[in-house]
């Protein structure tokens, strides 16, 4: 009934997705939608296929078949990509924790005098106003993704894909980036995980994708999931049983 | 009893408009309403639009954008409506003949939001111009949305209002942040800082920390809306039965009603005042 134009990125629409390579189907035809405010979860046996479609989705890899539409174009707002992805292992720049920040607003264009009070107010939100001066590769895993998720939050980033965030971290480290994550899903920003831990998924997601063998063989509320698997793969799965 | 008389008629226009097959666009009515953010993020039209159907059987169909885009959506005949709260745009708008008539909806306020600790020693005021005062005098870290939103210009013109001139008097403590709502208030929340904020937005706000609210009431805060049908001599393709028809029902007895209604956490967030002259 209403729609959000012509700011919103979202709606996003894959259509028949492929990704081919040497023959073999890692993503064998997904269709999918993405509207604005969801938390959508991605859960499945290693190999599934999650971290490819997240790829895929972001543009990092061109599919071999089907369509990825955004209802902005690539999606870009004024120019600037207004989606954002966070990696297993976080990118970092051989710079200061506050210059990884910096650096990513001056190239979206941000002018000197904001990309400061903009990267600065980052670091504080994600409590990392400490580690400013820093040097971002010797801060600890926890800390590297947390900047990763500042630096896409400064660039306001509508959507957010993130790729097993805490799957090198402990348990104090991932609660972190759990409430981080919160906090951004708060905001009114739609994040996209993908994440093997089933209480990660619980905790965080209002929506399932269940993948298994590079296609979504479940797509519902997370309540609706979690009380009432439809499918055997996603019952084992569920049940913590081996899903090959 | 004019007011009725009027609705009354418009409800008739519609009933023919739906009973002309001729005029087959009009048989499964819909129309476009142009609007802001802000009111689509408070979660009203999602409270009000279904009402407004049931009762008329006309769908809505709403394009949240800035207050300046919601006007030139009208400008270009996109929208049949226009739905907005910049009292002197829309009076432009009627001036450049866009619509024939501007009607008063409803207000909702702004509220100066703030740590607890109040450094700015402002909390419980209702001067808004006496607060930002003392938080520039004070330099207490203030967040701005920076994002050329209405509250951000709502922000801008309320520092002008209190006869400082932000270009010489901004350091530090004013951080502008490029962001929305809802990222403002979790920067503000995180700095200790002071933030505007929309009354909607801050009470579906959940992460509020030390925040708690500084300053509100002042009738500066005030933000008044108004509505208007885009004039159908200047684009004959608005549907201008069904726009009146929904005109006539948020400015009227029932729609009205409806807008009181709509509460979060059993605060009411739109004030309805179409009945108040020269709102």
């Amino acid at each position: 009934m209403t729609m959000r134009a012509p700011t919103s990125i979202l709606p996003l629409r894959a259509e028949g997705l492929v990704y081919e390579i040497d023959g073999r189907r890692l993503i064998d035809g997904v269709d999918l939608t993405l509207t604005a405010g969801e938390t959508t979860v991605l859960i499945g046996p290693n190999g599934a296929g999650k971290s490819m479609l997240l790829r895929l989705l972001h543009g990092l890899l061109p599919p071999s078949a089907g369509a990825i539409r955004w209802q902005l174009s690539e999606g870009r707002r004024a120019g600037v990509k207004a989606h954002a992805m966070v990696f297993q292992k976080p990118v970092m720049l051989r710079r200061s924790a506050l210059a990884n920040l910096t650096h990513a607003l001056a190239a979206a264009g941000v002018g000197w005098s904001a990309r400061r009070d903009r990267a600065r107010a980052a670091l504080e939100l994600f409590h990392l106003a400490g580690l400013a001066d820093r040097p971002a590769k010797v801060l600890s895993g926890g800390e590297q993704q947390r900047l990763a998720i500042a630096r896409a939050w400064a660039l306001d980033a509508e959507v957010l894909f993130l790729d097993e965030p805490t799957s090198q971290l402990d348990p104090a480290a991932t609660r972190l980036i759990e409430e981080t994550i919160s906090l951004v899903s708060g905001e009114g920003r739609t994040v996209v995980m993908a994440t093997h831990d089933l209480g990660q998924a619980r905790r965080l997601a209002d929506r399932i994708l269940f993948i298994h063998a590079g296609r979504i063989h479940e797509d519902a509320t997370a309540a609706d999931f979690f009380d009432r698997p439809r499918t055997e793969a996603a019952r084992a799965f569920v049940a913590g049983d081996l899903v090959v | 009893m004019i007011r009725t008389a009027l609705r009354t008629a418009l409800g008739a226009l519609v009933a023919l408009a739906v009973t002309l097959p001729a005029r087959a666009q009009e048989a499964t009515t819909s129309i476009v309403v142009a609007s802001t953010t802000s009111t689509q993020d408070s979660g009203l039209f999602e409270y009000l639009l279904p009402i407004f159907t049931q009762k008329t059987g006309i769908a809505v169909k709403v394009i949240a954008q800035g207050t300046g885009q919601a006007l030139d959506t009208g400008r270009r005949g996109d929208a049949d409506v226009v739905f907005v709260h910049a009292k002197a745009a829309e009076e432009k708008f009627l001036a450049e003949g866009f619509s024939k008539a501007r009607k008063p909806v409803m207000y909702n306020d702004f509220v100066l939001v703030g740590p607890k600790s109040d450094p700015a020693g402002i909390a419980g005021g209702k001067d808004i111009a006496t607060a930002l005062g003392a938080i520039r005098t004070k330099q207490a870290a203030f967040v701005s949305r920076g994002d050329k939103s209405g509250t951000h210009m709502a922000e801008l013109a309320l520092w002008k209002t209190a006869g400082i001139d932000l270009a010489a008097a901004r350091g530090d403590w004013y951080r502008e942040i490029g962001q929305g709502m809802g990222a403002a208030l979790n920067t503000a929340s995180a700095m200790n800082a002071y933030v505007l904020a929309d009354r909607g937005t801050w009470l579906s706000f959940k992460n509020r920390g030390d925040l708690v609210i500084a300053v509100e009431g002042d009738k500066r805060l005030f933000n008044q809306y108004g509505v208007m049908v885009v004039n159908p001599e200047k684009f004959p393709h608005v549907k201008a039965a069904a726009a009146e028809a929904f005109v006539g029902w948020i400015t009227g007895a029932e729609g009205q009603k409806a807008i009181s209604g709509y509460k979060i956490g059993g605060e009411q967030l739109f004030f309805p005042n179409a009945d108040q002259p020269g709102a």
